[in-house]
């Protein structure tokens, strides 16, 4: 509860100190929104060269890909601490957080709130609307209560991989190079997975499973498929907790091998 | 009671070792060698609740790195270690509720925003009720006059401006303890004198206990009963100011103004009974040092009687001199050294001479 409501003062400050650089909002707005839509428009390109992918529809894919653009502008709202390592352990900010009587991670997270990412969530909403209508699915009360737990879990796997990412700071000086490496393979779980090798397939499922974060708990609302990973798409908030878990222990005891920087 | 009471305490870093020149670069790639730094080796302190204790040491003698322990920021590598009542690192969240800091070089308010907002924000982050919060602010707000500034942004303070802010920062929750990490440092003499009259002021009406770091020896000679003085990790001094200087000065300077041109030889002669050294500034002006073992009067006597004299300046030792000898010599213990290392005080001015 006192969380909340320290997540609605930091809220607060944020809009206070971003009215001043208004233009600058904009863009970022702006420019998630082209990234995204460059790879929706690849998706169309793909489909101009074959009607199915792996057995899913042009408008199945788009629909996973809607899904996926909802817990990811989630999880950049709330944990955009791609800079953590830099900002609080190589200038030693992480001093000050430390010396606040609230989680550490928490704090963390709440001074690098970016909420203009919600913009993207909304369009993937949108997205997903389209699609459906699109499909002619049906919709019930039920499949939005799935969903907010889905895109719940989802965001927890984000999370919680990245914060064990980030976390790595406490371990090693400089682990710069593994940040765009996951980046790169997060991409794979917003497309079917049945279209890559068994190896990929098994490491995005259960090693990172990027695979939960899209495709997997998107094609809950679909047609069911030959290999129907459907079936696990009920599992997805279990293992947001799993990785979430995981991503919490590395951190706590990661903070407690934190050095500080300089005098 | 105690406030803050540490036995053995020890940290150990690891540091990555770089070998030189590129083969060793593509050595250092597959095979690291690290070797342990010490920076705080078994130390042992207390302090009482309500003392302002100065921490003093040279660049890199240990001093942040003990602060950062005290504070709960770094997980000694082994020792005990209570402060408030609690072991730092390990309730972490609950221990920082009573004690304040603030790190003189790295600021604690949030830079875009106006300095009341930053206030605001930490009440909640401290959970301060609303009423002592609004009281604690006006009273500081009062005392340290930052009437005017609570509604600029952080960003447009002037470090004096910014230090106080910070101060208060600190404060807000109304801690028990407070460290405070070179809350001095680059300000101007008017702001330290404020800063030092605030702090003496909370310690008196509130009991507060303090414990700064400083290289300005002002600021403990203002502040501090106690002094604790660290070297290399290890503690060298622990004790009274008064007595840091009575064991510590040498003598004292006597300078002269003759009414006539001096040369070397004529002063030496005036004391040549004695174990005393000259300096001379000009043909008029020379400076005897005496140390405390000769009788000061006899010396005074002595060169009194045998020139003529327009004037007469005596310097105690300041504490900064004090403590450079200390920092070089790197020991406040070697009493039984003392007297060689008087002997060669002496024959260092007598060098300078010849």
């Amino acid at each position: 509860m006192r969380y909340m409501k320290l997540m609605l003062e930091y809220l607060k400050n944020y809009v206070k100190s971003r009215m001043t650089y208004r233009a600058d909002f904009w863009i970022e707005v702006i420019s998630d929104l082209l990234q995204q839509g460059m790879n929706l428009i690849f998706i169309l390109i793909v489909f101009q060269h074959t009607p199915l992918l792996g057995g899913w529809t042009q408008s199945e894919v788009i629909f996973v890909y809607g899904f996926f653009m909802v817990p990811f502008g989630v999880f950049n709202t709330f944990f955009n601490i791609w800079n953590f390592g830099e900002r609080y352990i190589v200038k030693g900010e992480m001093d000050r957080v430390l010396t606040r009587p609230a989680h550490s991670l928490y704090q963390v997270l709440l001074e690098n709130m970016d909420p203009p990412s919600l913009f993207g969530s909304i369009v993937g909403m949108i997205v997903m609307a389209v699609c459906w209508l699109e499909m002619g699915l049906t919709l019930q009360a039920i499949d939005i209560v799935v969903f907010i737990v889905l895109v719940l879990g989802a965001v927890f796997i984000y999370g919680g991989i990245y914060t064990a990412l980030s976390a790595l700071s406490f371990y090693s000086d400089s682990p710069t190079g593994i940040v765009p490496l996951m980046y790169n393979i997060q991409n794979y779980g917003r497309y079917p997975v049945n279209i890559y090798n068994k190896l990929i397939r098994f490491v995005l499922t259960w090693i990172l499973p990027f695979a939960f974060v899209g495709i997997i708990p998107a094609s809950y609302f679909l047609e069911p498929k030959e290999d129907d990973i459907s079936k696990l798409a009920l599992l997805t908030p279990v293992v947001g907790l799993v990785v979430l878990g995981i991503g919490l222990f590395i951190w706590n005891r990661g903070v407690k091998r934190y050095r500080g920087a300089g005098s | 009671m105690l406030a803050i009471d540490v036995k053995d305490l020890r940290k150990q870093f690891k540091v990555q070792k770089n070998r030189v020149g590129l083969s060793g670069a593509f050595k250092d790639l597959f095979k690291r060698e690290y070797t342990h730094v010490t920076a705080v080796n078994d130390i042992t302190f207390q302090i009482p609740q309500g003392e302002i204790c100065g921490y003093i040491g040279e660049n890199g003698a240990g001093k942040s790195t003990t602060i950062k322990m005290l504070t709960g920021i770094l997980v000694p590598t082994s020792g005990e270690l209570n402060v408030n009542g609690y072991v730092p690192h390990r309730d972490r969240e609950k221990f920082v509720k009573g004690i304040g800091v603030v790190f003189g070089q790295r600021s604690q308010l949030w830079w875009d925003i106006g300095v009341i907002e930053s206030f605001q924000l930490l009440r909640k982050v401290y959970d301060v009720p609303l009423n002592d919060f609004n009281r604690r602010l006006d009273q500081l707000v009062e005392r340290l006059h930052l009437g005017e500034l609570l509604n600029r942004p952080v960003r447009k303070l002037s470090l004096g401006q910014r230090m106080r802010c910070e101060l208060v920062a600190s404060l807000l929750h109304n801690p028990a303890i407070v460290f405070l990490d070179e809350p001095t440092i680059g300000l101007d003499i008017v702001v330290k004198t404020e800063i030092r009259d605030f702090l003496l002021e909370m310690n008196r009406q509130e009991g507060t206990t303090i414990l700064l770091t400083t290289h300005d020896l002002q600021d403990i000679e203002a502040l501090c009963s106690r002094v604790i003085m660290l070297d290399d990790g290890s503690i060298i001094y622990d004790g009274g100011l008064e007595e840091l200087k009575t064991t510590w000065s040498k003598g004292r300077e006597i300078q002269f103004q003759f009414g006539e041109a001096m040369s070397i030889s004529r002063l030496h002669q005036l004391t040549s009974t004695m174990n005393v050294a000259w300096t001379r500034e000009n043909e008029f002006t020379a400076t005897l040092f005496v140390p405390h073992e000769v009788n000061f009067s006899e010396a005074m006597g002595l060169v009194v009687g045998g020139a003529q004299i327009r004037d007469i300046k005596i310097f105690e030792t300041n504490t900064d001199d004090i403590v450079r000898g200390i920092y070089q010599t790197g020991s406040a213990e070697v009493k039984e050294s003392e007297d060689n290392t008087q002997a060669d005080h002496v024959q260092e001015k007598e060098s300078v001479l010849s």
